[in-house]
């Protein structure tokens, strides 16, 4: 380590050089930073303790976990030594670090607390997490430790496998929300489908659902799912049980948001009707005789006593008051909270109901929020522990049953049976992390079980960082078969990139989030915990200063237009006037700027409005919500200050504008208050990557974010430290001359991924038609788009072994022969060439390494797999826990893919085309003036349908910074953001074009970027001047050595003697229906004659010309080398008839050969087995012999 | 195993890079600081690759 230190060269890069890369990452890291540091242990305290109760001695135990405590990753448990990732990669095992939680026994209520400390097993932690090894390293460290100086962490490390939890869009919390729905019919007789839901997230980010249904007698429902089923409670009941109230009191709360001096003016959300509906609430109630709160309670009780577990002894008031608790409004302790919540979404339901106030859209972005790595462990590990619990409590009880001697206060007897289970517990994390799939009986309010996690490719950095800013719909939704879900929508505006979603089937549903958009956490901004308590304490307090009425003191209240409710993170604080509002909003933003408030508090008001959206002020200050960064223009702008950070609820009632000086059609009486940082940053990253993509045609750009994920570039620096299984790597890109300014922003140079490319717009010797491109030979020999393919392969013989026989590497002791690659250890020699096997003749050397069985003394060579040459890159050995010898290694291969013929290539503007020829340097058209020949050609016919102007420009503006030496900024929307200097300067905004053909006119080229070029091959020069320039070009990974596929004779299908199928096994493609239709259309039977019968499975069987079946020959003399001989000679068209008798007939004189598909006599076998008989009848006319059946 | 030893093969320790010479049957552990991570050392034979 000290050797690293010190060769430190002077131009070290500073930590911060990589930090606007670090920052796309946070999300990841962030959520988990809070797992670690606030969210085990609160979700620990929420669990409820289990009790145990003897049935013998009816003494009981009452188990608490207190204190949870992950420990780092540490190379061998007892010793002190750090595990780094690097390690995990190489050895294939999970970065994770301990976890033990403090349990506490109580015995008997009053008995004393004994502490013990439990061994949960491992938690896999996350890379650059507060307790990753490599957190804060500087770049050296980085380095040093064998990862990449960019490392930004954010994904875990199970089995090898670099693994990365999605991030999933989920229903905004705490916001009740008004949805109309189909599936809301099926609830029920009598339920109409809308209904107001509310996802309810507590302090450990374990969620529940409620939904608020209508019914159509006008009484309400409250749902929610419990064990496996919804249940319905109906709505009085709950009311009546929160809190002691009185019919007069729910009359009134529900009554006060409508005043028939309004009618139905603007902001008016409630009709007459609602004094009706709450007369049938109150009547339900009655009609049970439930009078008091106690009677509700008891109520409820009696209903979910047999399925609340751990309540079976409790009386009936606990039981419903458990409910309240842990199911009803999770994210409110009050219950007077919850009941003024519940009123509100009354009313709320009621004007969905009446139309006065409209549903909202479940699909927008305005209404959801992010499920956060570090959330979802959080969650999936309480749900785990307290499976443990319930199982460890099942134990101990029977055990209780089973022996009288069982001591329940004898605390190391009961540990016994609680250490069983518990490295259930980490092991579930982890395998959830490496498979995707959570587990749990609930099914933990997610909206899917499976697919949670992903693997981080690292085949190039764009797709690598694409993975981390990548947000998915949800599961359930692709296999919809409406399209409303994947619909762009506004709300989405500088959240989620319009631009780069893929093409296709998760086409709107795969989103990436924009560059500059960002998740709110509990750190603020100089990264420390967030308090809940106080932020609300506060903001209540400041809400006070500017006008609202707490709702604490029990006063006649008014609702909408006259006063607005004021939710925060959905508990209602009070009212203010609607008069006053505006001040208040104004007041709240000024104190985000100065930061008295939370930064990220999201101030969603909705204005009073004719049927819109229900009004009120939400605040929101929870984390997993989208933000982005806007300037504020309320304030007095001094630089910095002014950066707000807005949600999506509230971006939909905000005036934004952009910054190019105009005011986007906006009247003087809503004027903007905020304005754009910069118009790219509705743009992901890799979209932001396109040169002038706002010249471009939009799904040109949406085409090259899908291609720039698939460009083989340089996957990563550390490339010699990696154990990927595929990893592409590009021997001499470049970096871009046209770049925009997000390039330099995340450092894509130390993860360049093409070449500036001459090219001619050319068509030339016919060979560039249809996207097909000429590449000049002489630049690929000199290295243009040379590249590797690293192929990792980890051999493990322990796991491999069948029958438990211990095998391990080596090479056979009496083979001398040297000419192998397999060294003495038993694994290929580095350096050296092997050969696949089907250039047998050529190099013997395909076998790369070879096992020895220790119980036969067997050494079995295994050969190399695949068509093409490979060179052994490098050879790792692992002794990690193997019981000595050899038996695990990691061999990389490293395949050269040079450019050929079929393989792909694209520019950065959704121009992809095919090498179509290598063509000579000599026959490649020159310059008049330069004498340059182009990398390059490709046909003109490419720009007019697909109006990719940037690339023409690109094309331009690369030469004339390749003349003038320096970098040319093709940022998009550019000339948005300068308008305003240009204001204080008259003259005329340049065009692009203007800008850089002046450029290259000063160089004494063409104005427009053409050139006169002569023919390479005539010599004469073009009648046409030729446009002709630098354009960065992409090399993508789809080549044709991976791909294709030959066949003339080889393996066939056992069943169907058919050629097999799949390129892997050297299978053919198949002939399908559709073939055949086409080969039918043209008439020529001969061919299709040969393609699905000569050289499919043809055969000749023997049939009884008596009885008509083909499955009785049976053959008197064997005659197998005959036989033989003649299938060798190809197609056998007669054979001695005299050698087969039919066994139902008893004679050979009916035998005949005919020719038929093998499938034919298969499917007589299978027919015969189904007691089918399959009869043919022979003749040599082609008409149907007579019958000759009785 | 077999009556003549086969050579011997060096391994650079994944760790601290100190040089392992390892037999057939050794456990695979490095002498110097126990890392079990070894990586094998480049071929010292002579070979020839097509340079095209």
């Amino acid at each position: 380590m000290e050797k690293a230190k010190e060769s430190q060269s002077p131009a070290a890069v500073k930590e911060g050089d990589y930090l606007a890369l670090r920052e796309l990452f946070r999300p990841h890291v962030e959520s988990f930073d809070y797992f670690l540091d606030k969210g085990l242990n609160e979700m620990l305290e929420s669990i409820r303790p289990m009790e145990i109760r003897d049935p013998n001695s009816n003494n009981t135990l009452k188990v608490t976990l207190e204190k949870g405590h992950v420990l780092p990753p540490m190379r061998d448990a007892r010793s002190s030594v750090p595990l780094y990732p690097q390690e995990c990669r190489q050895a294939r095992i999970t970065y994770h670090g301990e976890f033990k939680v403090d349990v506490c026994f109580e015995f008997n209520e009053q008995g004393a607390h004994v502490r013990h400390t439990f061994n949960f097993g491992h938690l896999p932690i996350m890379l650059m997490s507060k307790l990753c090894h490599l957190r804060g390293a500087d770049p050296h460290k980085l380095v040093f430790h064998g990862e990449e100086a960019t490392e930004m962490g954010g994904y875990f490390i199970c089995g090898g496998m670099e693994r990365l939890i999605r991030i999933l869009i989920l229903q905004k919390r705490n916001y009740p929300m008004g949805l109309v729905r189909g599936s809301f019919l099926k609830r029920g007789a009598g339920y109409t489908d809308k209904a107001v839901v509310i996802r309810c997230v507590q302090s450990d980010q374990s969620s529940v659902t409620v939904k608020l249904y209508y019914l159509q007698n006008g009484s309400a429902r409250l749902g929610f799912w419990l064990g496996g089923r919804e249940f319905l409670l109906p709505v009085g009941i709950v009311l009546k049980a929160l809190i002691d109230t009185s019919d007069r009191e729910i009359f009134t709360s529900l009554m006060c948001c409508y005043s028939d001096k309004y009618g139905r003016g603007k902001g008016v959300v409630s009709t007459q009707l609602i004094s009706e509906r709450a007369e049938i609430i109150l009547d339900e109630v009655r009609n049970l005789s439930l009078l008091t709160r106690t009677q509700c309670l008891v109520h409820i009780g009696q209903y979910f006593r047999s399925v609340m577990e751990g309540f079976e002894k409790h009386d009936y008031e606990a039981v419903a008051e458990a409910v309240l608790k842990d199911y009803i409004f999770v994210h409110l302790e009050n219950n007077h909270d919850k009941f003024n919540l519940l009123i509100f979404m009354l009313q709320k339901l009621y004007a969905l109901v009446d139309q006065t106030a409209s549903p909202d859209n479940a699909d927008s972005l305005q209404y959801q929020e992010a499920l956060l790595p570090g959330h979802l462990i959080t969650v999936f590990l309480k749900d785990r522990l307290q499976d443990w619990l319930r199982k460890s409590k099942r134990l101990i009880l029977e055990e209780a049953a089973k022996s009288k001697g069982f001591d329940l206060s004898n605390v190391l007897e009961v540990r016994k049976f609680l250490t069983k289970y518990t490295t259930s517990v980490g092991r579930a994390i982890e395998s959830m992390i490496k498979v995707g799939k959570v587990n749990s009986q609930s099914g933990l309010d997610l909206p899917q079980r499976d697919g949670m996690t992903i693997h981080a490719e690292r085949l190039n950095f764009h797709r690598y960082i694409s993975h981390f800013r990548s947000v998915h719909r949800g599961a359930a939704f692709a296999k919809m078969r409406t399209t409303s879900v994947r619909k762009l929508l506004p709300e989405s505006w500088g959240f989620l990139c319009p631009v780069h979603t893929p093409d296709g089937e998760p086409c709107g549903l795969l989103n990436h989030m924009a560059s500059s958009c960002r998740i709110s956490s509990f750190y603020n901004s100089e990264g420390a915990l967030k308090s809940c308590e106080d932020i609300k304490k506060s903001l209540s307090a400041e809400l006070v200063r500017v006008g609202m009425n707490p709702m604490l003191p029990k006063i006649e209240r008014t609702g909408p237009p006259e006063v607005l409710h004021v939710h925060l993170d959905g508990c209602i604080l009070g009212t203010i006037a609607s008069a006053n509002i505006e001040k208040a909003v104004n007041y709240l933003r000024r104190l985000k700027l100065a930061h008295t408030v939370p930064e990220d508090l999201e101030v969603g008001y909705v204005p009073l409005s004719l049927s819109g959206a229900y009004p009120g002020l939400y605040l929101f200050t929870n984390p997993a919500r989208f933000v982005r960064p806007v300037r504020n223009l309320l304030t007095p702008s001094d630089g910095k200050q002014s950066i707000e950070l807005i949600g999506p609820f509230e971006q939909a009632f905000m005036e934004i504008r952009c910054p190019d000086g105009g005011d986007g059609g906006r009247t003087k009486s809503f004027p903007a208050t905020h304005e754009e940082i910069h118009p790219t940053a509705i743009l992901s990253v890799v979209a932001n990557l396109t040169p002038w993509s706002d010249h471009n045609q939009s799904p040109r750009n949406m085409y090259q974010c899908q291609m720039a994920k698939q460009t083989m570039g340089f996957c990563g620096q550390a490339l010699k430290f990696r154990t990927d299984v595929k990893a592409f790597h590009l021997q001499t890109p470049q970096t871009p001359i046209v770049r925009t300014a997000t390039y330099s922003k995340y450092c894509m140079d130390e993860f360049p991924s093409g070449t500036n490319a001459i090219v001619a717009v050319l068509s030339y010797t016919g060979y560039d038609m249809e996207d097909a491109m000429i590449l000049n030979k002489s630049a690929v020999d000199r290295g243009m788009f040379r590249g590797h393919i690293y192929q990792t392969e980890c051999i493990d013989l322990s796991t491999k072994n069948r029958e438990k026989v211990p095998e391990i590497f080596a090479r056979s002791a009496l083979s001398r022969d040297t000419s192998t690659a397999i060294d003495s250890d038993g694994l290929p020699r580095l350096g050296e060439v092997v050969m696949c096997s089907m250039l047998k003749e050529v190099h013997p050397n395909e076998q790369y390494y070879s096992v020895y069985n220790s119980l036969t003394g067997a050494v079995r060579p295994v050969k190399l797999k695949g068509t093409e040459p490979a060179f052994i890159d490098y050879v790792a050995v692992n002794g990690a826990n193997s019981k000595g010898g050899l038996q695990k290694a990691n061999i990389r291969l490293r395949r050269v893919r040079n450019p050929i013929i079929g393989d792909k290539f694209s520019s950065r503007h959704g121009q992809k085309g095919v090498c179509s020829q290598l063509w000579p340097d000599i026959d490649m058209p020159f310059s008049a003036n330069t004498g340059m020949r182009p990398d390059l050609i490709i046909n003109p016919h490419a720009f007019p349908s697909r109006m990719t102007i940037a690339m023409l420009l690109e094309s331009m503006a690369a030469k004339a910074g390749a003349l003038h030496g320096k970098f040319i900024n093709a940022t998009p929307f550019a000339n948005s953001m300068s308008i305003k200097e240009e204001d204080k300067d008259p003259c005329e905004p340049k065009s692009i074009v203007e800008e850089m053909g002046s450029m290259l006119a000063s160089y004494g080229f063409n104005y427009h970027g053409t050139e006169f070029l002569y023919s390479g091959v005539f010599g004469n020069e073009m009648e046409y001047a030729i446009f002709i320039g630098p354009v960065y070009y992409q090399r993508l990974r789809h080549m044709v050595s991976d791909k294709f596929q030959v066949r003339t004779t080889g393996r066939i299908d056992q069943i169907t003697r058919q050629p097999i199928g799949g390129r892997k096994h050297g299978g053919g493609i198949r002939f399908g229906e559709m073939e055949r239709d086409a080969l039918l259309a043209h008439g020529s039977s001969y061919l299709l004659h040969d393609r699905l019968h000569s050289c499919s499975d043809y055969h000749i069987a023997d049939v009884c010309s008596f009885c008509g079946s083909l499955l009785t020959a049976t053959v008197i003399k064997s005659d197998a080398q005959k036989k033989a001989k003649h299938e060798m000679l190809g197609l056998p068209t007669v054979r001695p008839p005299k050698n087969f008798v039919c066994q139902a007939c008893k004679t050979s004189k009916g035998m005949e050969t005919v020719a038929m598909p093998y499938v034919f006599r298969y499917l007589a076998a299978e027919l015969a087995a189904m007691n089918i008989k399959l009869e043919l009848r022979l003749s040599n006319k082609s008409e149907w012999p007579a019958s000759q059946e009785s | 195993m077999d009556p003549q030893q086969p050579e011997p093969v060096s391994y650079l320790c994944g760790d601290c890079g100190a040089e392992n010479t390892l037999k057939p049957g050794d456990v695979i552990q490095c002498r110097e600081c126990g890392y079990r991570i070894l990586y094998k050392k480049r071929t010292r034979r002579i070979v020839q690759y097509e340079a095209r």
